[in-house]
């Protein structure tokens, strides 16, 4: 215990790890969080010419538009999205810019675009600047689960997701509890569609600046000849280290997480927290509502820094030079994400097993893995895959640090 | 308590750094006397377990010293050449983080690291951070690293370096007092400091040892090889290529040479008692020690 604090005590008084924590605190906290539901994002309620010309007043407005929604009566039925259109039709023909700004015009918007495409106008240059909300008929706006499903299979379809995998997904989705609860979700889809997948890499980003000098820094500071000569210098200290890495991990995440889910009550309350995710897309197979999303989100994001925190240490344990693993962690962290669009499908899929090369918002998507015969949704593949490499670090980032002696 | 080399070799590539060495220590201080790429610092590597033999073996009382592995490590005390530390630490947090490494609990290791810190002098300024330090000041904190777990075998490796002739004193006051119960081995270029504290000198070359003893019974096989001459100044330079000179003065108008050579190098000279450095400059002859 002694060693594992004295080595976390260390990792902490590295400038580099102090500033890099700060900043991205700083980034995530202050200007995704607070400043983007204050400022970029909501607050705007006079003010739509651009983003940094509006008003600071992102409270206000994200309670206004939350106490809007309770009209619908916190359902979403053909009724209720018939009378969301025309309320905005209404606004948007004798109101003003900010009548229509108060309802959830964006989200509503692709629900349209989505369950009723053959109300779509071609995209010609008179109709590129309009919504399909501005124009769609409220009288055919009917049979909207009905609708969804079709939206599903007719996505499979064009997909190729058949047999097996297709009955899988289906069977998730039979899972979603209809009618959808609904309130106004615009915050939801900026938080979960938007914050919360770049948690991961903010993370990783800390945790490659951060943990590269871990083992490797030792041979900078000529400290490994002499640690390696102690009496815990060799398993003992490359475990405590391991473990600092994953406890720094586990910190920098509660450092981040805990203010954010602060920052997000405060602003948005918890109105919604049981709406379905389908409110976000229309087509999602997963049964989930917003808070287990969050949840789903948040695990994802933790998972993959732990996986990547192992990946680092291993790639600091491998080498004397600081510089050439934070080379090494930042090849292992942008690399497949710079390749994996020019791979074969399979390959990508396989590729975003690895840590933060997925996202969480996959949740919002029908990708599976066929994993010795039995079909696995890829998010839960996501969460599980980087606590194994974790693991499986651990005794190969022992054993290099050791061999390093004879380096 | 024996400390045996058992045929140790190790090579890098083709070069061979030490060459099938044999030897056995004892309790006691043993100097390791040998030029640069003498193999001195190849050989503290693997008596210290960093660095595996190619052949041979280190052995503890009759048992391998990899094989001891932490237990062996536990009697250790290593000093190395280019000695490390953390910049942003205190000396006493430098302690506390190596008494963790060593195996210390913290509340022994506080008595112990006020007691080293006052032992190399260090204990006025133990709260300030390291970077702050002069060269022998750090050297002095990476003595009492080494000594922090009271080591069975303390490796030094120039640990006189850097630190400046009343802070060499003292080190060597420490050595001797610390040496009984104890292996220290300690490499130096600095003569005078095998000299005044080892029982016992190594003299290494191209990864041999090529003479050992104490240092009365070395020091006798190279008498007879030491001269005193007195030469023009004018003529020093010439001395000075055609031979090994260890030492010139002035005397009136003459310069007196010190010459170490295997035959008389003159009529005029006249043999004179032979030191330690003597012989490291008879074995290596283009070598100067201080």
């Amino acid at each position: 215990m002694e060693l594992f604090l004295a080595e976390h005590k260390k990792l902490w008084s590295r400038k580099n790890v102090r500033v890099s924590v700060f900043i991205c605190f700083v980034y995530m906290v202050v200007f995704a969080g607070i400043l983007q539901f204050q400022w970029f994002t909501f607050g705007s309620r006079n003010d739509f010419t651009s983003v940094f010309g509006n008003n600071f007043d992102g409270y206000d407005v994200i309670r206004e538009r939350q106490g809007y929604s309770e009209k619908y009566g916190h359902l979403l039925t053909d009724d209720t999205l018939a009378e969301m259109v025309s309320d905005y039709q209404y606004a948007n023909e004798y109101g003003t810019v900010s009548d229509t700004r108060k309802m959830d015009w964006s989200v509503i918007s692709t629900w349209l675009e989505t369950l009723y495409p053959e109300q779509k106008k071609p995209s010609l240059y008179k109709y590129a600047s309009q919504l399909m909300l501005d124009y769609v008929d409220t009288e055919k706006l009917t049979d909207i689960y009905g609708r969804r499903q079709e939206a599903i299979e007719t996505f499979m379809e064009a997909s190729g997701i058949t047999g097996e995998k297709r009955r899988y997904l289906l069977s998730l989705n039979d899972k979603v509890k209809i009618p959808f609860s609904y309130v106004w979700t615009e915050g939801w889809r900026t938080v979960l569609g938007d914050s919360l997948p770049e948690y991961g890499l903010m993370i990783a980003i800390v945790l490659m600046i951060s943990l590269a000098p871990l083992f490797s820094g030792e041979w900078r500071d000529r400290t490994g000849e002499m640690i390696l000569t102690m009496k815990h210098g060799w398993e003992k200290d490359a475990v405590a280290k391991f473990f600092v890495g994953f406890v720094f991990t586990l910190e920098i995440f509660l450092l981040i997480a805990i203010p954010s889910i602060i920052v997000q009550i405060t602003y948005m309350g918890i109105s919604g927290w049981d709406e379905p995710i389908q409110c976000i897309k229309m087509i999602a197979i997963a049964p989930m509502n917003m808070m287990q999303a969050e949840i789903y989100e948040y695990i994802h994001a933790l998972s993959g820094a732990l996986g990547f925190a192992g990946i680092m240490m291993l790639i600091s344990a491998s080498s004397k030079n600081e510089l050439l693993s934070l080379v090494g962690g930042f090849a292992f962290l942008f690399g497949p994400l710079m390749i994996s669009e020019y791979l074969p499908y399979t390959i990508q899929l396989l590729i975003s097993l690895l840590p933060i090369a997925g996202s969480a918002s996959d949740i919002f998507r029908m990708d599976t893995l066929n994993i010795f015969g039995k079909i696995v949704w890829m998010p839960y593949a996501e969460l599980l895959t980087p606590i194994i490499i974790m693991v499986v670090c651990i005794p190969a980032t022992v054993k290099r640090w050791i061999k390093m002696k004879n380096g | 308590m024996v400390l045996s080399i058992d045929r140790l070799t190790k090579t890098f590539g083709s070069k061979i750094a030490v060459d099938h060495l044999n030897t056995e220590m004892q309790p006691g201080v043993y100097g390791l006397l040998g030029a640069n790429g003498a193999g001195k610092t190849t050989l503290m590597r693997m008596i210290c377990g960093i660095l595996e033999p190619t052949s041979g073996e280190v052995l503890l009382d009759g048992q391998n010293i990899f094989e001891m592995g932490a237990d062996y490590r536990d009697l250790l005390g290593y000093l190395p050449q280019a000695f490390g530390y953390y910049p942003n630490y205190s000396a006493t947090d430098y302690l506390y983080y190596i008494a963790a490494l060593k195996g210390i609990p913290k509340i022994s290791a506080k008595a112990k690291i006020k007691k080293l810190l006052k032992i190399v002098g260090l204990l006025d300024v133990s709260n300030k951070k390291i970077r702050t330090y002069s060269g022998g000041m750090k050297q002095r904190l990476g003595i009492a690293q080494a000594l922090l777990n009271d080591p069975a075998i303390l490796i030094l490796d120039e640990p006189t370096a850097g630190l400046d002739p009343k802070e060499r004193v003292r080190f060597r006051n420490l050595l001797s007092s610390l040496a009984e119960d104890r292996i220290v081995l300690l490499s130096t270029h600095i003569v005078s400091d095998v000299e005044s504290i080892a029982d016992w000198v190594f003299v290494m070359k191209q990864g041999r040892i090529i003479a050992q003893g104490c240092i009365r019974d070395l020091v006798e096989d190279v008498q007879g090889h030491v001269f005193e001459m007195a030469v023009k100044p004018s003529d020093v330079g010439r001395w000075e290529t055609a031979t090994t000179v260890a030492n010139l003065r002035r005397e009136d108008n003459r310069t007196i040479l010190r010459i170490i050579s295997e035959d008389m190098p003159s009529d005029k000279a006249v043999p004179v008692p032979a030191t330690l450095e003597d012989l490291y400059l008879y074995h290596f002859p283009t070598e100067r020690s201080e």
